[in-house]
């Protein structure tokens, strides 16, 4: 076994590690804690996959902004909530759901090809290229998105409102 | 260049929207359910940039690219999110989603 | 004359009459306080019928035999099943000479009792509610003799039982009276059935109803008879059919004429108003029967064992019925077993083919019974009992009451001049010239004969028990006197009438109303040898009755039967009415009530359980459903992801595997 596959399993573990703790923890702060690990744990994933472009972003965005508007809102709604509500048991059924899907998904996985494939690097150039250009509208409406949820969150949030 | 299995790749990102799903239907506080759907939406990111990897040409290109948007959806996603919740919490003096089971405030 | 003639298309106006007198007291009458609560309403309308009834009467004396016939069709269908043809059902009136004989009948009595009532009736309450369906009887009734088709008919028919039933138990607070409606109503219903049930053959074999004359029949290929009426091809076509179907008809006919076995309800009527029993119970609702009979034999015609079953039930019911009259006490009663046995004779007449016969006798009937029922009446409306053994030397009070009992004991005792004789000889002597040719005729023939010193001993009896002697029997009883001219003036015309009526039959005009064509003869009656010796014996036996009756209750005398005497066990079976009415009842609760119950608990268990269970199966599963809908959304995305990999289940397992098995694409 290769170095980067051990790599990659040692994330893999990782990543099921934090997710599952994240959601299983009693205090609301640990489970951003646990997923701030996780988001981490994804970008070393990306750029194990040669795309240090989306790693990095990765590590922007999510381990950096989300993880933060996460805390904001646990601190924001902490005083008006307990513990207790963080997690609430398991339910049969979801987890048989839950099972079930992952089965599902595993089971079209012999479709593809096996064994060991080469990973190809992406040119940055051409990235940024086909990223401005052919998915140009795309990012545009991600921005228009943007603007309306900015635009509808404060709206929701704004004083007054009850 | 390195070589790598795609087969656990999949087996990762299926196994990530499995927790992600068991989150979402089990879980009552509604930060929970957003950290949730975080993690299943970031599975789904994972595909693509699986197949982005191991394709290579002009499709690796697409994939990043979707990626890219897709993170930023899912960004947004939770900004909004969280606003939801901050009015749910005015008006409930709660965050559980449980009790929000009637149509009205 | 062409006048009265023209009447006859308007023969509907005499029902029509009635119903506007139903209407008009029925809803206006409880206003009507100083018009006597709607009866001089009624009696106004009950007198116009009387005049459109006996114009048409007359005008059917004038050219006799003439039929008018005005029918309109109600609907028709077509061909199918059964009747190729199609068949048509029409509505219509009817006037031949029976039916306007009958509408006389009707017409005159019921008008006379109408007026009657107003004093009769005037300490009673809930007057508009009598005198409404005393106008919605006589209405019916009309409506029935000038019917032209059998379902017109019955459907007159129902609505006379019905009305029966509301007048029997106009006293209704009083259990035995409506108890005694529900009986009337029960019994003749059971008749009833069987009517329908015949005419429901007929109509089969037949696909008509009628009209009763021209048409339906006739358009069947059917023999015409003295070359006016149609009449069935005789008794041989289909003769099974036509026995059913007499002998169900015979049903309904021994049912509305209380003969034997359907007796028990008359005796019962006697609850209600004597008025009522006077026109209902003795003139006219009884006869129709008899005219249903009637018609039948002239229409359809009666097989031969028909005819035997017939004059069986007459000759018998005659004498059966004169036997429980002789021992009891109530006079009411009296006169009612009297009604049930002429109505034997009646049957019996009409049985052995003589039908005009039979109703010539119904015709001097209706007016010397309905005379003593209201002369009994005056004499319960006096003195306020209807116990013969609490009356007595009445006559001397009420000379005229007393005076029209007399006419109509006499009239119904059958001694000449008076009406009954013509009549009821007549009968007797038809019977008797078909002996020859029916010995089986016999036995009724003399049950029939006996039942004449039957008939006189009874009713004189109650004469004696009730007017003779010196005083009262029951001194606490009040003053006797007679009542006003309202009731004295209906007493006095219908003594005329019986007295008179039974030389009727020599007017040659009248005989017109009871011939022409119908029957086989006996009008005028003839008087040869035999027929006059048959006339003495029954003078004889009819005048000895009367002496019979004198030696044992006349001048006041009472007599009793010693409590040892063979003759009480008699005496109890006859006051039992043979214990009849017992049977029967016990019949009814067993038999029919435990069927009753069988089928409520099968109606509340089996077919109301489906209902409810049906109901409860709904209500368990929306109540189960309902708890899908819990609000919570984590719920809802099971749902959603539940039904994502049913999805995926389907299209990647299920499908290919349809495919690769069944083909297709």
């Amino acid at each position: 076994m290769s170095v980067e596959e051990l790599a990659f399993l040692a994330l893999a573990g990782v990543a099921l590690v934090t997710g599952v703790a994240a959601l299983l923890v009693r205090e609301l702060v640990h489970t951003i804690l646990w997923i701030a690990l996780f988001f981490i744990d994804l970008a070393a994933i990306y750029f194990l996959l040669s795309a240090p472009f989306l790693g990095v972003l990765q590590l922007g965005v999510y381990a950096g902004a989300v993880t933060v508007l996460l805390l904001f809102g646990v601190m924001v709604t902490r005083k008006r909530i307990f513990s207790r509500e963080a997690a609430t048991g398991l339910g049969a059924v979801p987890l048989a759901l839950a099972v079930v899907t992952f089965i599902f998904v595993v089971a079209t996985v012999g479709e593809f090809p096996q064994g060991q494939l080469p990973v190809r690097s992406v040119d940055p150039s051409a990235l940024s290229e086909a990223l401005f250009g052919t998915y140009g509208p795309w990012l545009l409406l991600l921005g228009l998105v943007m603007l309306s949820a900015v635009s509808g969150a404060i709206y929701l949030v704004r004083e007054g409102r009850e | 260049m390195t070589a790598l299995p795609i087969v656990g790749f999949l087996a990762l990102s299926a196994a990530l929207v499995a927790v992600g799903l068991f989150g979402i239907l089990t879980r009552r506080n509604f930060i929970l359910l957003l950290i949730a759907i975080e993690i299943a939406m970031s599975a789904a990111i994972l595909n693509f940039v699986y197949f982005a990897a191991f394709e290579g040409g002009p499709v690796a290109v697409m994939g990043q690219s979707i990626a890219i948007v897709v993170i930023g959806f899912a960004a947004t996603e939770v900004a909004v999110g969280l606003g939801i919740v901050l009015a749910l919490n005015r008006v409930r003096r709660s965050i559980n989603v449980a009790e929000a089971n009637e149509l009205k405030l | 004359m062409s006048v009265l003639n023209g009447l006859f298309g308007y023969a509907f106006l005499v029902p029509l009459l009635m119903v506007l007198s139903f209407v008009i007291v029925g809803l206006g009458g409880t206003r009507m306080k100083r018009l006597e609560w709607g009866g001089w309403v009624a009696v106004a309308f009950s007198g116009a019928a009387m005049v459109v009834g006996v114009l048409i009467g007359a005008g059917e004396m004038m050219s006799p035999g003439s039929w008018t016939n005005v029918q309109y069709t109600w609907f028709t269908l077509p061909g199918a099943g059964p009747f190729p043809n199609g068949f048509t059902l029409v509505v219509g009136t009817l006037v031949d000479p029976i039916s306007a004989l009958m509408l006389i009948v009707v017409t005159v009595v019921g008008f006379l009792v109408m007026l009657y009532s107003i004093e009769y009736m005037h300490h009673d309450r809930g007057l508009p509610r009598y005198y409404s369906e005393l106008s919605l009887f006589l209405a019916a009734m009309n409506g029935l003799v000038i019917s032209n088709n059998l379902l017109e008919f019955f459907l007159f028919w129902e609505l006379v039982g019905l009305c029966s039933y509301f007048l029997i138990g106009f006293y209704y607070e009083k259990p035995s009276a409506s108890s005694a409606a529900k009986e009337a109503f029960l019994v003749t219903r059971v008749g009833d059935v069987m009517f329908l049930l015949g005419i429901f053959i007929l109509f089969s074999t037949y696909a008509t109803a009628g009209p009763l004359g021209s048409g339906g029949w006739a358009a069947n290929g059917f023999v015409f008879a003295n070359g006016s009426q149609p009449f069935l091809a005789g008794a041989t076509a289909n003769s099974t059919t036509l026995t059913v179907a007499g002998i169900m008809i015979l049903g309904g006919a021994a049912g509305k004429s209380a003969q034997f076995p359907l007796h028990v309800w008359l005796p019962d009527a006697m609850e209600g108003p004597t008025t009522v029993s006077a026109l209902i119970h003795a003139a006219t609702m009884v006869a129709a029967g008899v005219y249903l009979l009637a018609v039948t034999s002239v229409f359809i015609g009666f097989t031969s064992f028909v005819s035997l079953v017939i004059v069986g039930i007459g000759g018998f019911t005659a004498f059966f019925a004169a036997t429980m009259a002789v021992v009891h006490p109530d006079i009411k009663r009296v006169i009612a077993y009297s009604t049930v046995s002429q109505l034997g004779y009646m049957v019996l007449a009409v049985g052995a083919g003589f039908t005009m016969v039979g109703l010539y006798h119904l015709f001097t009937h209706a007016f010397f019974k309905a005379l003593l029922f209201l002369a009994a009446g005056s004499v319960i409306h006096a003195i306020g009992t209807q116990d013969l053994f609490k009356m007595g030397g009445l006559r001397r009070a009420m000379p005229l009451t007393a005076t029209a009992f007399a006419v109509g004991g006499l009239a119904l005792s059958g001694i000449p001049p008076f009406a009954g004789f013509w009549s009821k000889d007549d009968i007797l002597a038809s019977v008797y010239s078909q002996l020859g040719a029916h010995p089986a005729y016999w036995p009724f023939f003399l049950l029939a004969f006996a039942a004449v010193f039957l008939t006189a001993y009874y009713i004189f009896r109650a004469w004696f028990l009730a007017f003779s002697g010196e005083k009262t029997r029951d001194p606490t009883l009040p003053h006797p006197h007679e009542g006003p001219w309202v009731m004295q003036v209906p007493l006095i015309v219908l003594s005329a009438f019986a007295v008179g009526a039974g030389l009727f039959v020599f007017w040659p005009n009248f005989q017109g109303l009871l011939f022409h064509g119908y029957g086989v003869g006996g009008i005028p009656p003839t008087y040869g040898t035999t027929d006059l010796l048959l006339s003495a014996v029954s003078v004889g036996l009819a005048g000895s009755g009367i002496g019979v009756a004198w030696l044992l209750w006349g001048n006041g005398r009472v007599v009793d039967l010693p409590s040892t005497s063979a003759a009480q066990p008699v005496r109890r079976l006859l006051l039992n009415r043979y214990y009849f009415k017992v049977t029967y009842d016990w019949i009814g609760a067993k038999g029919v009530y435990t069927v009753a119950r069988a089928a409520d608990f099968f109606d509340q268990y089996v077919i109301d359980g489906t209902v409810h269970g049906f109901e409860r199966g709904f209500a368990w599963t929306s109540d189960r459903l309902r708890r899908i809908q819990s609000g919570v959304v984590s719920d809802y995305a099971a749902y959603v992801v539940a039904g994502l990999l049913a999805l995926f289940v389907l299209l990647l397992v299920v499908a290919p595997y349809v495919v690769a098995h069944f083909g297709g694409t």
